[in-house]
């Protein structure tokens, strides 16, 4: 009976874990997402996937140290492969250009919809190192630890996406 | 040392301003890069421009007033999708189609007839005898196929507007033919809430 009982714990407090993971972390996680990815329903789906990983975890075993880095990473990762993946599928002719029409009226702050816009045109990796970085606020060697690089490729990605940000606010300037 | 910073180090030395990571020397080698190199002058700009571009994500960032329905959408679909990852659901007999939706062919725009879901595709998945368990719309939803005796659980994952995303194999046939030829087809329809 005391293994019931041990099991039974040890789903609680995996339980546990995770719903504090999830109040800590669920919005700020699901809007890092959804600039990523550019789509609200899209980010809601991936970061749900991202907490149902570490309640997994967890559950296989609830000492396991998880932080918000492992959620930043795990959220990356499939952020990362659901923009390749758009990428691949926008190549075929069925239409999947994604809906950008739930991007709230009251976010289109200029500042809000430069980013969008210079994050359509970067690369997933560096959507992520600037993501991480001035929107998450990690610093440059937590996002390179983040993302399985240097800092110096993070400052470097960081200085790429900055150049197109900054090209897209000047034709917004001159138009 | 105050060696010659080439381009490629520029970058990266724009990268640690935007950071505001950068030290007092750093900055001293990116200014003497500047007086020299036009190109980057035009590219990256000076600090003070690195600092107004870069300020725009935190801005945007102060300004987000997306609250994530993530919370209900969790309390409300964890019980049915932790249920459903440990396979509880999959033996959850439902009715054909989705969450209170129904699969149709999709409306295709310019797409060419080879990606519209065929008629023969339509009732090939009618004919799967498609099971599913209610779930939140637009998410991912559970599938059973087939007889208890030769069944495949898939789970598809359909976006906001109804396109399927992934579909997974959850419980296979043993047949991997069969379990291909069901996403395969899966992945074909477009599913639009009734
Ligand atoms: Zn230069």
């Amino acid at each position: 009976m005391d293994g019931v009982r041990v099991e039974a714990n040890r789903v609680a407090s995996a339980q546990a874990r995770v719903e504090a993971l999830v109040l800590e972390y669920q919005t700020k996680l699901t809007r890092y997402v959804r600039r990523m990815v550019g789509d609200a329903e899209a980010a809601l789906d991936l970061t749900q996937d991202v907490f149902l990983s570490a309640h997994r975890m967890l559950q296989a075993d609830p000492h396991r140290k998880l932080s918000g880095g492992w959620l930043y990473r795990a959220a990356t990762n499939a952020g990362i492969s659901f923009l390749r993946r758009r990428k691949i599928l926008r190549i075929l002719p069925l239409d999947r250009e994604l809906d950008r029409s739930t991007w709230r009226v009251d976010e289109r702050s200029a500042a809000s919809l430069d980013l969008q816009a210079a994050l359509g045109h970067l690369a997933p990796e560096q959507s992520a190192a600037l993501l991480l970085t001035s929107y998450a606020g990690y610093s440059s060697s937590e996002a390179a630890a983040i993302l399985g690089t240097t800092s110096d490729a993070v400052r470097q990605r960081v200085c790429r996406a900055m150049r197109v940000l900054r090209r897209v606010m000047q034709e917004e300037r001159n138009s | 040392m105050m060696g010659r910073v080439d381009c490629a180090r520029a970058e990266r030395l724009a990268g640690t301003i935007a950071l505001a990571e950068a030290s007092d020397e750093q900055r001293d080698l990116y200014r003497a890069h500047l007086a020299g190199c036009q190109r980057c002058v035009d590219d990256l700009g000076g600090e003070r421009e690195i600092e107004r571009t870069i300020a725009v994500v935190a801005r945007a960032r102060d300004a987000e007033s997306w609250e994530p329905d993530f919370r209900a959408a969790f309390a409300k679909g964890k019980k049915r999708r932790f249920a459903w990852i440990y396979g509880a659901v999959l033996a959850v007999a439902a009715v054909v189609a989705l969450a209170g939706g129904r699969l149709m062919q999709a409306p295709q725009s310019a797409a060419p007839a080879a990606h519209a879901i065929s008629s023969q595709e339509a009732q090939a998945i009618a004919a799967l005898n498609t099971q599913t368990a209610p779930r939140r719309e637009g998410r991912a939803e559970s599938l059973k196929f087939g007889s208890p005796a030769l069944s495949t659980s898939i789970v598809l994952r359909v976006d906001g507007r109804g396109e399927p995303m992934r579909c997974t194999i959850a419980h296979s046939s043993g047949d991997p033919a069969l379990d291909e030829s069901i996403c395969r087809t899966a992945m074909h329809a477009r599913y639009l809430r009734r």
